[in-house]
């Protein structure tokens, strides 16, 4: 059945749900688990499985692949700025939420930083699950109009003279940040370079990578 | 009408808790594998995210971001008949044979093929060009927009064009309309009244604009 798109209808619906349900969230999950189980929707080893595969497969190292290569190669790079979405289909990262990607890119003049203030689009099939805090109402609701304000909070001080572009994921595009290549990192291997690069860095609440720990 | 998703430079949150990891509970992990798995999106992207911004504003406000994809799936399931209130609240009479599992390969490669294309072919020419000053509309629509108040009633320069995208508003209706699809990007002070020079570059439709 198709569904209504009556939104009197499922303001209706949302209302008895949260009267009639489980306070706990742990049994609503649940709960809508079993349903779906018994009618036939889903195989709960496809639910395990799924858990699986993005804890261990899809996940920032996706990301950080994209961003070692294009720091080494400068037609990838030039690709990944006209076309993110088809740069990062050749590497066979695309998929959901990627479709549309765009890729922005850090200058010593320019810091981008990505958020959604209206619900938390983000480029699953590149960066993996956003952290918490991407998906908060703090982050939401300030990175737009404090940005330096919550860049503190991550530990990033900007001077005056670099300028922050924040952008809001209102439609199906989506953003990852090319962070800056660190100085002294010549002649690294793709492999090592990727090993730096951080998630909050391609969400852009983190600017500078530290070489600590690389290889 | 209340909008309590609209989120965009409302106070009072606090500071951000930058260590959280993506999920704190097991619920959560298994929430997103549900929304990924189960075949409870019967409509449009806009019409899930409209069922979102249609639960009771204080609810939205204070449940868990996963219990509101749990709730919200549970309702657009109920609202296409997947499934029943009372089957979900009283258990289901007649047990359906089980799905068979996919594998962790077969779901990897599966990801490959859920990307959606969302730009679509436009019959007439866009009415604005880069380098192009526009002006948002002020007044609030009934039902969905990926307008956000913030920037209502605001001037912000062109700086993207990305031909034509389906248009949300109509999307949440069912309907397959697209738009002109542009980046607008609107200074602090525009937005703000702060001339630290900074900017915000939002994703906007063409009807979003007032006409040239």
């Amino acid at each position: 059945m198709p569904s209504t798109y009556d939104r009197d209808n499922i303001a209706r619906i949302h209302k008895e749900l949260h009267s009639h349900l489980p306070p706990d969230p742990a049994l609503r999950v649940k709960a809508l688990e079993s349903l779906a189980i018994e009618k036939g929707l889903v195989a709960q080893e496809t639910l395990d499985n799924w858990v699986e595969l993005y804890a261990n497969k899809v996940g920032p190292m996706r990301g950080a692949q994209v961003i070692a290569r294009a720091w080494t190669d400068p037609d990838f790079h030039a690709r990944l700025l006209a076309d993110a979405g088809q740069a990062v289909a050749e590497l066979e990262f695309d998929g959901h939420a990627s479709a549309h990607l765009k890729a922005v890119e850090n200058t010593g003049e320019i810091h981008n930083m990505v958020v959604c203030t209206l619900c938390s689009c983000y480029p699953f099939s590149v960066l993996g699950m956003s952290p918490a805090w991407y998906r908060s109402a703090a982050y939401r609701a300030r990175s737009v109009k404090e940005p330096r304000a919550v860049l503190a909070e991550f530990g990033v001080a900007l001077p005056e003279t670099v300028k922050v572009r924040v952008w809001d994921s209102t439609a199906e595009l989506r953003y990852l940040v090319i962070p800056q290549r660190p100085a002294g990192t010549d002649g690294w291997s793709v492999e090592a370079l990727a090993n730096i690069v951080t998630r909050d860095s391609m969400i852009g609440t983190m600017r500078d990578l530290p070489l600590l720990g690389a290889t | 009408m209340s909008r309590p998703h609209d989120l965009g430079g409302q106070d009072g949150f606090g500071k951000v808790d930058v260590n959280a990891p993506p999920f704190s509970h097991g619920w959560e992990a298994r929430q997103w594998a549900l929304s990924r798995n189960v075949p409870i999106r019967a409509g449009t992207i806009d019409w899930w995210r409209h069922g979102v911004e249609n639960m009771q504003p204080e609810v939205y406000a204070s449940v868990p971001y996963f219990e509101k994809w749990c709730l919200n799936d549970l309702a657009q399931g109920i609202d296409a008949g997947i499934f029943s209130m009372e089957e979900l609240l009283q258990g289901v009479t007649v047990v359906a044979p089980p799905r068979p599992a996919k594998s962790i390969q077969e779901l990897y490669d599966g990801i490959r093929r859920s990307a959606v294309d969302y730009q679509r072919p436009m019959a007439t020419p866009a009415a604005f060009s880069i380098g192009d000053m526009v002006l948002t509309k002020t007044e609030m629509p009934v039902g969905h927009t990926r307008l956000p108040g913030y920037a209502m009633g605001k001037s912000g320069t062109v700086i993207a064009y990305h031909g034509g995208h389906l248009y949300p508003d109509a999307g949440a209706l069912g309907r397959e309309e697209p738009d002109h699809l542009y980046t607008v990007e609107f200074t602090s002070e525009a937005l703000w009244g702060d001339a630290r020079g900074d900017t915000v570059c939002i994703d906007l439709w063409e009807q979003y604009f007032e006409a040239p």
